[in-house]
């Protein structure tokens, strides 16, 4: 600890520590422009310098480190003129037009600042060079003009994304942002995750979406989590009149720490989607709307009727986007309730099911957790593409593997993380156990195993050949991933058992992606059942998920069909019953995430008047069908042993 | 000899610097010696891009031998077992020259494994600049090794303790490790012989502008101005009147003829309120305007900064606008408060050299050639006939 005065406060802080955070600590308010609690400090704006005992020139705040009985003021004369330079200097850089921007009149950090600093106006004749603007990304606009090169948008890029596209061409006044090397943004290699739009301090870096829709203190901004899959971010949604304006990865999230990618912050503004507003039975060949009271007396009288009844009767399927509460009660009304033999997931348990038995076998949890991935020093990746799905997991990978860490990509298909591998492997199809123990045997071959092992480097040449891939590839392989603290990253697909080995073998921390939202809530509620319909009486179907034609054909048999959906589909089209859900924004509920967290998801939207949460409509459905249900989740949430161990 | 014995001969010798701060180089290396770490580095920095400097350049052509000698002895003593040597991309025939020297040290055994059988190892490498001049700063160019923008970085940590890669790093100017090797050869004793007290042994420049004779010289700290031009420039051409020195290429300070007779060293130069800069001296006749000096000068700065920090970025943009219309005839007054503010801000908010010696030319024109400024404002005049004096004001 070092003892540091500023503003005449003596305050204690770590070593390392620097004079803003120490000045944020005791409450003194240092303003600044380029830097951002999450981004390493850069020290361009010079908006935080402070005049530092003993030193010669100004020092800036954001990147000083503290030193033993350093004194600090922040509040001289010549501090706050050094402010209103700055500030002058930045407005007189580009054309800093204030009506015009859409972040103006509290959203800009700059205009804030000007405003806290009592400035009025600023000397400095601008330059009146027009800045170009780029308006080619389906999502973001760039605008130069505003732009007040503090480098947020390129450190974000870089260190929380790991994607390198946003840079600096040219130098001193020359200066300009730009994708690539110098491509337009819709053009570059811009993933669309949006974090240079969520961390830029000015307006000129805006999402499409939300421009010019208000301020953030006119919107109601509520904390939830996004269910794009089971990672389960933490997110900000911004509302207003009951409209989504905008979505922003929460900072104080421990999962995501503020990062989300494009499916979480742009897809739901993008939806276009046929939203069903009032319930609807077929009547002579037609869907028609009709009240919930005899939406609901139809579907359960038709249930009653196969209450109790053997074989094949009433199939049941929840989508796993579905909060913890409503699969809880739908296994309730339709496994225990109506006692149907086929309730599942849309999913049928393809994410979970191998790890789910190799926990079981085990009689206790296996899978690490997502925070290991911040300390690892090396990567395989396997069957599953992080750059598709489950992004974040992809942005912590990426953000890390410049910096030492090494990275193993073993997959069947094209994975574009390949381009970044020490080492890229590519087995024939079905054949992961094979490659499995073909690295096993290359681990041994090299004596870097660091437990015993049935394999044998003789065995190496024999599982490579079958994997159609060289011994020499499984050694390179061995070498990038037997590290100290190696990661193992897998997907439906990977057999868990061989998979858990192998961990073993080399002190691996394992961890599988998990699908949708709450794959893992509906494997411990053992929804993993697969879809076989037979001569099955009724078929219930909640959730918006995509259903292939094979399944939808296979539906299309079954005489009563009941759809619980926010939006029309082929599904709602053919079936018998459709009853209007509400989506995720408009509910709330628990989520269980890829490992193991705990999360509650809240309301952010009202539902139009006769939609209704999905959990309202089970529980409507087990009253009229005179079930009841039982509220306690938790006990069987624990029922059985996870893959990864279960935190609130 | 021991490292110990190295940093005392150094510091004993008081060789400083020779890069333009002028920080005395023995202690320098022992802070490296110090810094916890078993990985270390040395480097020389050879991008040597001042406007007017070529002493770097003629050093590595004539002895590039002295330059690895150096490093290897610097290395030898803070514990560095890896080295580069950062030089300009435009000098060809130096980088030529300085592998052949590489090579031939390694055939020597003077670089690699096991050098003179003992545990000590070293070797060098050379790392081209691609016409930055900001990579001249230590920190930049320490960036610009890693593969990064070159960008100065914050400090502290300076480079003695978190370098490259984060490791301890020693990081000298050419001319100062030319000295490295006479200095251990010959004593401390030897050394001191030549130039000041405070500013022993010799320093090069190079003489450009209008003097008779230009070029390169070598001669002992604490010689005068007066005495430069006469001995060596052979006197101010076609006889007209000595105005003013720029020394040390655009971060130095501008000289005029009323300081010709203070002595050029370290320390009486900051006495004076000017700086020693890199080694060049333009010499300036009666004819020079310097409105047009510093505009010149400015565009130079606001080229070159990096673009990193917001004053040198702007502020340099900002003043060499300010001056452009001081010198087309469309100044007014208060543009003269404007640019002294920039000035003193420049110095005061900047993150590197760069920057805060960059309103240093707008400094001096004002305190010395005040008149001469105002002329061009009040009477819309330009004294030496140099400026264009029409033009529209920005």
């Amino acid at each position: 600890m070092v003892t540091v005065t500023i503003d005449g406060k003596k305050i204690e802080v770590s070593e390392g520590t620097t004079v803003l955070r120490a000045a944020q600590s005791a409450g003194i308010n240092i303003p600044t422009l380029c830097d951002h609690p999450h981004l390493t400090p850069y020290g361009g704006c010079r908006l935080c310098l402070v005049e530092v005992e003993g030193a010669r020139t100004l020092q800036p705040s954001c990147t000083l480190p503290v030193s033993n009985n350093m004194v600090v003021k922040t509040d001289t004369q010549k501090v706050l003129d050094a402010r209103k330079f700055v500030l002058t200097l930045i407005f007189s850089e580009r054309n800093h037009f204030c009506p015009y921007c859409q972040v103006s009149g509290g959203d800009c950090e700059l205009q804030n600042s000007a405003y806290h600093e009592g400035m009025t106006h600023w000397p400095l004749q601008p330059n009146w060079q027009p800045y170009p603007m780029d308006a080619s990304h389906p999502y973001i606009i760039l605008e130069n003009n505003r732009c007040i090169l503090c480098r947020r948008c390129v450190r974000a890029c870089g260190e929380l994304v790991g994607n390198y596209t946003l840079g600096f061409e040219e130098r001193g006044a020359n200066s300009l942002l730009v994708a690539d090397t110098g491509v337009v943004l819709g053009e570059s290699s811009c993933i669309s995750c949006g974090t240079c739009v969520q961390v830029c301090p000015t307006g000129a870096l805006i999402d499409r979406w939300s421009a010019y829709r208000g301020h953030d203190e006119q919107a109601i901004d509520t904390q939830t989590i996004c269910v794009g899959c089971s990672i389960g971010c933490g997110i900000n949604v911004f509302t207003r009149d009951n409209n989504l304006l905008r979505i922003d990865g929460n900072w104080d999230a421990p999962v995501n720490e503020g990062v989300i990618c494009e499916i979480g912050r742009f897809k739901p503004m993008n939806e276009k989607c046929d939203r069903l507003v009032t319930p609807m039975i077929r009547k002579n060949g037609s869907l028609k709307a009709t009240t919930w009271e005899e939406a609901l007396k139809v579907t359960s009288s038709e249930l009653k009727s196969h209450k109790g009844k053997k074989g094949d009767v009433i199939a049941a399927m929840i989508s796993t986007r579905q909060s913890i509460e409503t699969i809880s009660h739908f296994k309730g009304l339709f496994s225990e309730g109506l006692g149907s033999e086929l309730v599942t997931t849309t999913e049928e348990g393809a994410f979970t099911e191998s790890a789910a038995k190799v926990a079981g076998s085990l009689g206790k949890a296996f899978e690490g957790k997502l925070i290991d991935m911040l300390d690892a020093d090396s990567f395989m990746v396997l069957g599953t593409d992080l750059v598709k799905d489950h992004q974040v997991a992809g942005f912590f990978i990426k953000r890390v593997i410049g910096n030492g860490p090494r990275l193993l990509v073993l997959d069947a298909e094209e994975n574009p993380l390949s381009l970044l591998a020490n080492k890229a492997l590519k087995n024939k199809k079905n054949t992961f156990e094979d490659a499995i123990n073909a690295l096993s045997a290359a681990v041994v071959k090299l004596g870097l195993t660091k437990e015993k092992t049935s394999i044998k480097a003789t065995d190496l040449d024999g599982f490579a050949t079958k994997t159609g891939l060289k011994s020499e590839d499984y050694l390179d392989a061995a070498y990038v991933i037997a590290t100290q603290k190696p990661m193992i990253v897998y997907e439906k697909g990977v057999s868990a058992a061989a998979l858990k080995d192998f961990a073993q073998l080399i002190g691996a921390k394992l961890i599988s992606v998990k699908g949708k939202a709450n794959s893992l809530a509906a494997s411990q509620f053992g929804l993993e059942k697969p879809v076989k319909l037979g001569a099955h009486k009724a078929l219930v179907v909640l959730g918006d998920d995509e259903i292939s034609q094979k399944m939808i054909k296979d539906f299309e048999k079954v005489p009563f069909k009941v759809v619980i959906a926010s939006s029309s589909s082929a599904l709602t089209a053919m079936a018998d019953v459709v009853l209007p859900a509400a989506n995720w924004l408009e509910q709330e509920g628990h989520y269980l995430s890829l490992d193991g967290r705990l999360q509650k998801a809240n309301r952010c939207l009202t539902p139009a008047t006769e939609v209704r949460s999905t959990d309202a409509i089970l529980l409507a459905l087990a009253e009229t069908t005179g079930i009841k249900l039982n509220n306690d989740w938790t006990t069987e949430l624990h029922h059985r042993v996870a893959a990864t161990e279960i935190v609130n | 000899m021991t490292p110990e014995q190295i940093f005392d001969t150094l510091e004993k010798a008081g060789l400083r610097g020779r890069g333009g701060a002028g920080f005395p180089t023995g202690t320098k290396w022992r802070f490296v010696k110090k810094a916890p770490g078993s990985k270390k580095y040395v480097i020389c920095n050879a991008d040597e891009s001042e406007p007017g400097t070529f002493k770097d350049r003629l050093i590595l052509e004539g002895d590039p031998h002295a330059i690895v000698e150096a490093l290897a002895i610097a290395a030898y003593a803070v514990g560095a077992d890896e080295g580069y040597i950062y030089i300009r991309g435009e000098y060809t025939i130096a980088q030529q020259r300085l592998h052949r020297a590489i090579e031939q040290a390694r055939e020597m055994g003077f670089l690699g494994e096991k050098i003179f059988n003992t545990d000590f190892k070293f070797d060098l490498h050379i790392h081209s600049g691609a016409g930055a001049y900001i990579c001249g700063e230590e920190t930049a160019l320490i960036e610009s090794i890693e593969g990064k923008r070159g960008e100065p970085r914050a400090r502290p940590p300076y480079p003695t303790t978190n370098g490259l890669w984060d490791h301890p790093t020693l990081v000298n100017n050419v001319e100062t490790l030319a000295n490295v090797g006479p200095i251990l050869r010959n004593g401390p004793q030897w050394y001191r012989s030549f130039g000041t007290p405070s500013s022993p042994g010799t320093k090069v420049y190079t003489i450009l502008g209008n003097t008779n004779v230009t070029g390169l010289i070598e001669v002992p700290m604490g010689i005068t101005l007066r005495e430069v031009i006469a001995i060596y420039g052979k006197g101010m051409k076609n006889d007209k009147s000595f105005k003013l020195a720029q020394t040390g290429g655009s971060s130095g300070s501008i000289i005029p003829a009323s300081l010709q007779d203070t002595p050029m060293d370290f320390d009486s130069f900051s006495k004076a309120g000017v700086a020693l800069g890199s080694g060049a001296l333009l010499i300036c006749d009666e004819d020079t305007c310097v409105v047009d000096l510093a505009r010149v000068l400015l565009n130079f700065f606001r080229k070159e900064s990096c673009g990193k920090c917001t004053p040198c970025r702007v502020g340099n943009q900002r003043a060499f606008e300010i001056l452009t219309n001081i010198s087309e005839g469309t100044g007014v007054l208060s543009d003269l408060t404007d640019l002294m503010n920039l000035s003193d801000n420049l110095y005061q908010l900047s993150n590197c050299g760069l920057g805060q010696t960059a309103g240093a030319p707008i400094r001096d024109i004002l305190n010395y050639f005040r008149a001469e400024v105002e002329a061009h404002i009040r009477l819309k005049v330009c004294p030496t006939g140099v400026c264009p004096m029409s033009g529209k004001r920005i």
